[in-house]
């Protein structure tokens, strides 16, 4: 079962030095043109006037962007993703080291955290609904529900992971069980802690946005469901490009977290 | 709360009604219809991806940049451009599962050697014999990596795609549950759906590592 944590999603390994590689900027800058006129042209011809297209979007970032509203969208969201995200680290690493260190722990729980990580998340949310009712709680519970097991199931391989003779050496110079878990088996872990990490941010954010659109909470979610019913596609589509930075900013804040302090990991081709 | 009895009552009576069977079968054409279209287009566009480099070069980072935004945010724009039809939430499947497959078979055919490339061209082969003999076979376990993770996405867009869209399917099992406040079917439809989950998710590992025999 470990290939399905450490394989889950882990793209880009690799890109930072692409991005440097010289002669690569033109061709991706025309590109990006292309894609982009095409979708004005496309959109000017055949769709209906309400549809986004890039001129009216381009035009509409700024309006949005001082928008009261729409900042206090963005606060919101962020911020019910940071309080997720903290809480999911917290509990996650927890269990993720206790089912990585405790056979009988792992025995037990292994089967359920497997289950539930591999169940469609946005499931729980009528059954949230019920019982948070339509309210910012109920927001919280599901970006948890959506990152904790990816979180829990790296750190549990990391733990694992971990060679014997570290710890064998540590007991050897008599280090008590905490020493050893603080500084040796969590610095290892800290490898698939960010992997795992990388995973459960993009889930919370598509947790926090699902949440959104199902119990009519206030944020990005809601901001982009809310205009583009009311056919300001443009507007909305500014929040979906702030949903796509955020996703892209998360990929490259832990590959660069892993380059900056674990130099000396590599991440395997097997993903 | 309900007592876990009543779950069972509930999903029993699902079982014999029929209900269950009807909207499995509606559910499983959506899923299938999307994951399928998502690897006629993802497996080749991602072969041609690798072999013609500026191309590759030029349209990458986009993947990336797609790859990584929550496509769910762009659920409201094809309800209201597309309706309620069956249309838009196939478009929702896809756009969900076919990324993966893109990504991982792009990053499969980049990896393949280049010797073996000039071997075959060295021996005349044609360009759709290089893609038959050399490309397909050398990619494939890397695109067994993206099909399996786009199961999983698969399948969260096919919910999302009956929650938000034209409720219909399992989705539609556990949305009206839920609206009746019977708590026992939704942790019913839940279990049905989890159990779902669990049972491709494994499929999806089966194909993997079955592909992943041939791949150092």
């Amino acid at each position: 079962m470990a290939e399905q944590a450490l394989s889950a999603p882990v793209p880009a390994a690799r890109k930072p030095a692409l991005n440097r590689q010289p002669g690569t900027f033109v061709p991706r800058l025309i590109t990006g043109l292309a894609i982009l006129l095409i979708w004005e042209i496309v959109v000017r011809a055949i769709a209906p006037a309400y549809v986004a297209k890039p001129s009216a979007v381009a035009l509409a970032i700024p309006k949005v962007l001082v928008d009261p509203a729409f900042q206090r969208a963005l606060g919101s969201t962020l911020l019910a993703v940071t309080e997720g995200l903290t809480i999911t680290i917290i509990i996650g690493t927890v269990l993720g080291l206790l089912m990585g260190r405790s056979p009988a722990f792992d025995r037990v729980f292994r089967v359920y955290i497997n289950g539930f990580n591999a169940m469609p998340m946005i499931i729980v949310l009528p059954l949230f609904s019920l019982w948070f009712g339509y309210s910012s709680a109920a927001r919280i519970a599901t970006i948890i529900f959506a990152a904790i097991f990816a979180i829990t199931m790296n750190v549990a391989d990391g733990a694992r992971s971990v060679p014997r003779e570290y710890l064998e050496v540590s007991r050897s110079f008599r280090s008590g069980r905490l020493r050893a878990l603080t500084d040796i088996i969590l610095p290892a872990s800290m490898p698939y802690l960010l992997a795992g990490f990388r995973l459960a941010a993009g889930r919370a954010l598509i947790g926090a946005v699902v949440a959104e659109f199902f119990l009519s909470v206030g944020g990005l979610g809601y901001y982009i469901l809310y205009n583009s019913r009311s056919y300001h596609h443009n507007e909305a589509f500014v929040g979906v490009l702030l949903l796509a930075a955020f996703g892209v900013g998360f990929e490259l804040l832990v590959n660069w977290a892993t380059r900056r302090f674990m130099p000396w990991y590599r991440r395997d081709e097997r993903s | 709360m309900v007592p876990f009895s009543e779950t069972l009552v509930r999903l029993w009576q699902l079982l014999v009604s029929g209900d269950f069977i009807t909207q499995f079968l509606d559910s499983a054409k959506l899923f299938l219809a999307g994951f399928v279209l998502a690897l006629i287009v993802g497996m080749p566009l991602g072969m041609l991806l690798a072999r013609v480099r500026t191309l590759r070069i030029g349209v990458e980072p986009y993947i990336m940049i797609l790859y990584a935004t929550p496509m769910v945010a762009l659920i409201p724009f094809i309800l209201s451009m597309m309706g309620f039809g069956f249309a838009p939430k196939l478009l929702v499947v896809f756009l969900f599962a076919v990324f993966p497959v893109l990504y991982n078979t792009v990053e499969g055919a980049r990896s393949i050697r280049p010797e073996l490339i000039e071997v075959a061209k060295s021996f005349r082969s044609s360009e759709w014999a290089l893609w038959r003999e050399v490309m397909l076979p050398y990619t494939l376990p890397y695109t067994m990596t993206g099909v399996r993770q786009a199961i999983g996405r698969a399948l969260v867009g096919m919910i999302a795609a009956e929650f938000f869209l034209s409720a219909t399917g399992l989705g539609q099992l556990i949305m009206s549950a839920s609206q009746n406040f019977d708590t026992g079917g939704v942790f019913a439809s839940i279990l049905i759906i989890g159990l779902l989950g669990i049972g491709l998710t494994r499929l999806g590992l089966v194909i993997e590592q079955h592909f992943a025999r041939w791949r150092q």
